[in-house]
């Protein structure tokens, strides 16, 4: 008999578990008899069959495995201490995504960006809807020479005559929108408005609002009012209301957040040109009448019809003089615009007087942001990861289902 | 032909490293991962490749039947039991079989990639066996058990060559092959009940003749 009658045969038999366990014990060298001692002959026959290794290329592995293990011999990688392992190329990924989360994550929650991050709301943001009106209601103002492209219109109109007054006022409106900050339109006259407000320490709001002072008059404008409430425990505020030219409020507003860090920002447009051309129609008109009052003066041949032409002509000239101040005044709205600033000195803001409180204070506002951050980033992350997870198993099970599938092919 | 790589470890055969090393392996890494006591310093690697080499390049070889594929295959293990080796967990494996189960995978890899049927070097490795004057009974039977074992679908004989070559006990070689431990052995019990039948048709084939 060539071939040792090792046992087995047949389909999967009820005692397929203590056959295997019988072969378990025969190959582990537990068994004796016949049956193990063939169980262990077909092991040796199969092992036999496969010819030894090859000298030169067995010689070659083990010279570059007993190369490392000279190179290498102190090195102790642990499970315990695996996090602690040069990351491979999945753990770089991982790695470069999570500091790109991380970073977009304090983009968008980073407390600096102005308007956002976990501030308590603003006392003050004046929509641009809430300046509606406001070109109607601004006689409290204090006159100043209109600067910008009405300077020319206001300057014609108080000097000359009326007609040229009238010419130089119709050309401003073209000019105008070179003024304008916030979506100024050719051809219109719209009046700027921008509301500003800051963060600063309780101790450094009046410095503050003084900054903001002479920051308005360094810009051409200056400060229609203002009120500066300090207090010892609470909250300081500053509020200042702001004139300055409308060519120069970007600019303005820019300086001004370099005072504090800028908490609110908004800026509102309302056009005026129909305002405008009526107070210049008023002029006009005004203006043609008492040409024509003077040129019936000069015909007037009574003494009674030269009576009634002064007294005409003097409430003609009273008419002219509204008509141009409030041309002027509505010119004024166009080239000036009005800033309003506030000043929020919270008594949490600032970094002097160092208290339990307040450094507890701090400590929580930073956990806050922390966990702004952590949480978007982890809603970053977190996609991210179950793309790539699904991504793994699915290669996984792809090349699981190609070998398988390699199996059966032969 | 290999050559030895800058880098103080690598298994840098030629053939092995001038592809890309791939991680198709990983199921079977991380099946037996996390497997080893502690670490597997290159000195314990070393006496790994001692004590397991040649039954690495006999299975290699068994299943591919082409010897520059077996050695890349084992060259390709390893490689990847060595880059892997700190995630071993004793648990769940004994290193050889982290490592037979990582030469399972490179090999069937290896024979997708290359789209290569098994050569069959084993005949004339057997001529040489009689050459070396083992006895002629020994000769015959071992030639019985090859046709047998050639003869089974690659499934069974992959089992059969993991089982003997590797020596893996059952749980081990279910890990290996990705299954339940009761699957693996039906497998195991399918695959000898057909090399016996082949076995002992060849016998009576033989004996007929």
């Amino acid at each position: 008999m060539k071939v040792i009658p090792f046992p087995g045969g047949g389909s999967a038999s009820p005692d397929e578990a203590a056959w295997l366990a019988e072969l378990e014990a025969a190959l582990n060298g537990d068994g004796d008899g016949a049956i193990a001692g063939s169980w262990r002959q077909l092991r040796q026959d199969v092992r036999a069959l496969a010819p030894p290794m090859d000298l030169e290329f067995e010689r070659q592995l083990r010279a570059q495995i007993a190369e490392q293990a000279t190179h290498s011999a102190p090195k102790q990688p642990h499970r315990r201490s695996g996090w602690l392992r040069p990351p491979g190329r999945l753990g770089s990924a991982a790695g470069i995504a999570a500091i790109g989360a991380v970073i977009a994550a304090v983009v968008i929650a980073g407390p600096w960006r102005a308007g956002t991050g976990p501030i308590e709301a603003l006392p003050h943001q004046p929509a641009a809807s809430s300046n509606a009106g406001r070109a109607e209601s601004f006689d409290h103002l204090g006159v100043s020479a209109p600067k910008g492209p009405f300077r020319a219109a206001k300057n014609a109109t108080a000097q000359g005559s009326a007609s040229a007054s009238a010419g130089a006022a119709s050309n401003a409106p073209a000019s105008a929108p070179a003024a304008g900050g916030v979506g100024s339109a050719p051809g219109r006259v719209q009046q700027l408005a921008a509301s500003i407000t800051l963060a600063a320490t309780p101790s450094d709001v009046q410095e503050t609002a003084d900054r903001v002072s002479r920051l308005a008059v360094s810009d051409g404008g200056f400060v229609q009012g203002s009120h500066v409430q300090v207090q010892q425990a609470g909250t300081s505020e500053a509020n200042l209301m702001l004139s300055v030219p409308s060519a120069k409020l970007s600019g303005a507003l820019a300086s001004l957040g370099q005072l504090a860090p800028v908490r609110a920002e908004s800026q509102s447009l309302q056009d005026i040109t129909n305002t405008y051309d009526a107070a210049r129609q008023r002029l006009s008109d005004a203006t043609a009448e008492r040409q024509a009052l003077l040129h019936a003066l000069s015909r007037a041949t009574t003494e009674g019809q030269i009576d009634s032409l002064h007294e005409r002509i003097s409430q003609n000239r009273g008419a002219i003089a509204q008509a141009r101040s409030a041309l002027q005044t509505v010119s004024q709205h166009a080239s000036t615009a009005e800033v309003e600033v506030t000043v929020l000195g919270d008594a949490h803001t600032g970094s002097e007087g160092l208290t339990l409180h307040r450094g507890l204070h701090d400590a929580g506002r930073v956990l806050v942001v922390t966990l702004v951050i952590l949480l978007i980033a982890a809603a970053i992350l977190a996609p991210l990861a179950l793309l790539i997870f699904a991504l793994l198993t699915a290669r996984r099970a792809w090349l699981r289902y190609q070998r398988e599938r390699m199996l059966d092919a032969r | 032909m290999a050559t030895i790589c800058d880098e103080p470890w690598t298994l840098n055969v030629v053939r092995v490293m001038s592809r890309p090393v791939s991680s198709s392996d990983e199921h079977a890494q991380r099946a037996i991962a996390q497997a080893w006591p502690d670490a597997l310093d290159a000195e314990a690697f070393e006496t790994l490749f001692r004590e397991c080499g040649s039954d690495v390049h006999a299975y290699a070889i068994s299943l591919l039947g082409d010897r520059a594929a077996a050695e890349d295959v084992m060259a390709l293990a390893f490689e990847r039991l060595y880059r892997s080796r700190a995630r071993l967990d004793h648990r769940r494996g004994s290193p050889r079989a982290w490592l037979f189960a990582i030469a399972r995978n490179a090999a069937l890899d290896e024979l997708r990639r290359r789209r290569r049927q098994p050569r069959h070097e084993l005949e004339d490795e057997l001529a040489a066996d009689r050459d070396r004057g083992e006895a002629l009974e020994d000769v015959e039977r071992r030639a019985t058990v090859r046709d047998a074992l050639a003869a089974l679908p690659l499934r069974e004989r992959e089992v059969v060559l993991l089982k003997f070559h590797g020596q893996l006990s059952n749980s081990e070689l279910a890990r290996a092959l990705g299954i339940s431990e009761s699957n693996a052995g039906t497998r195991l019990h399918r695959a000898l009940a057909r090399l016996r039948e082949g076995c002992l048709q060849a016998e009576r084939q033989e004996e007929i003749a």
